[in-house]
């Protein structure tokens, strides 16, 4: 009974609170990070591996994503939450590396 | 370079997922030309992977109230079940793989805070008489936070049930702990040896290769790591099972389209935990991966089973 009621009471909050927040759902950008939304957090680098070499990744600022050098992939790092599915990634130019082949930037 | 390149398109012959309208994506998919089921119904595996994703898709934004309602909130028990059994130390690194909305991850920082709290007590009653290394001891241990180090790692791979997730972390206030990942459990984008435990809650039975999934579990372990499922399974009990079917088929989806507008969503939902292996057939896959110990707990008469094993 207890349980019922508790189900009951969160269904309702849960109704309550979806009305307020699909506003700011829909505002939220698709492809970037959007005002105040949140960013990347780097701890979790230490953990990621690209999921075809298993290679670690490198945060690029700048473009944020998470590049794999040696294969040429970059993954998109989307609200904070990056997408490390490979179908999603994008191959990176060959002219953009040669730039700087040694020393990508940090 | 022509290694790892080569590697790339043998890895990609084996992926499913077909390629989005709007997005910039990698690679084409390529057909395998394998059957396997969707529901009861066989499709390709790319097909497969593709509807699997539209069902999370689309139900994402419901996924919380239709869970409520389906299981008249006892998946809530179910998942505290599996935590409890779990018994996570401070310190624990946790992957929950198809975690979408957070429900395992949150009861594991609400456990991990809880056993931390239980420890700091113990500790002031055995400490009366502090001395002043005691004291800069307990303030370097303050440092490490209030989880002493645990860190939940969520990962799914669909992207919607990640940001419903993610929202509903923020609005409960979980500030510390918690990482978002979208990932594909046959394919888990983290370092071998990386986590304490393992955790898969109503997630497996959607992975086109489960042996693929058990596999990438495996090597993400850290040796002494501990494997959990929690999955739909067979009922036991004859006249539950009776009961159980009626319900399963012929309310569950009427109750999708009632609260979500959305029958064939719940239709594959319970169609595909018609076709998930039952208790000892999906033990033995779990054997068969590497993993020891395998043991499973029924709960509730069968309806859902809790599967571990170990890493040695």
């Amino acid at each position: 009974m207890m349980l019922g009621v508790s189900v009951w009471r969160s269904l309702v909050q849960r109704c309550v609170v979806r009305g307020l927040h699909t506003g700011s759902a829909c505002r939220a950008a698709e492809g970037g990070e959007a005002m105040g939304s949140p960013t990347f957090d780097p701890s979790v680098l230490q953990m990621l591996v690209c999921p075809l070499s298993r290679k670690a990744l490198r945060y690029e600022k700048s473009t944020n994503e998470l590049i794999n050098y040696e294969l040429g992939i970059a993954y998109p790092i989307v609200d904070g939450i990056p997408n490390m599915i490979p179908q999603d990634a994008r191959m990176i130019h060959r002219e953009q590396k040669s730039k700087d082949p040694d020393h990508p930037p940090q | 370079m022509g290694a790892p390149l080569c590697s790339v398109s043998r890895l990609c012959r084996a992926s499913w997922r077909a390629v989005r309208p709007g997005c910039q994506r990698l690679h084409q998919t390529q057909p395998t030309g394998k059957e396997t089921h969707f529901g009861f119904q066989t499709v390709s595996e790319e097909e497969k992977g593709e509807r699997v994703y539209q069902v999370f898709e689309n139900v994402a934004k419901n996924y919380d109230l239709m869970n409520d309602s389906m299981s008249l909130g006892i998946h809530r028990l179910w998942k505290d079940w599996l935590v409890r059994y779990m018994n996570p130390t401070p310190g624990t690194q946790l992957l929950d793989v198809a975690g979408g909305t957070g429900d395992v991850a949150f009861r594991f920082i609400n456990y991990v805070q809880a056993q931390r709290e239980k420890i700091r007590r113990n500790k002031l009653d055995h400490q009366q008489n502090l001395s002043w290394s005691d004291i800069s001891m307990s303030y370097s241990q303050e440092q490490k936070g209030s989880l002493m180090g645990s860190k939940a790692v969520i990962c799914d791979i669909n992207k919607e049930m990640l940001k419903v997730g993610r929202e509903k972390s923020l609005q409960l206030g979980y500030s510390e702990g918690l990482s978002w990942v979208a990932g594909d459990a046959e394919e888990l984008p983290f370092a071998d040896e990386k986590f304490d435990i393992y955790t898969i809650a109503f997630g497996i039975r959607n992975v086109t290769h489960l042996e693929k999934a058990l596999e990438e579990a495996y090597r993400v372990l850290k040796p002494g790591g501990r494997f959990l499922c929690l999955e739909f399974s067979q009922v036991n009990n004859p006249v539950l099972a009776r009961l159980y079917d009626l319900y399963s088929f012929q309310v569950i989806p009427v109750l999708g389209e009632v609260i979500a507008g959305d029958w064939k969503s719940y239709q594959y939902l319970v169609e595909s935990i018609r076709r998930f292996p039952p208790q000892e057939e999906f033990k033995e896959m779990i054997e068969d991966a590497g993993f020891f110990k395998v043991t499973y707990h029924n709960l509730t008469s069968g309806v859902v089973a809790v599967h571990s094993g170990f890493k040695l």
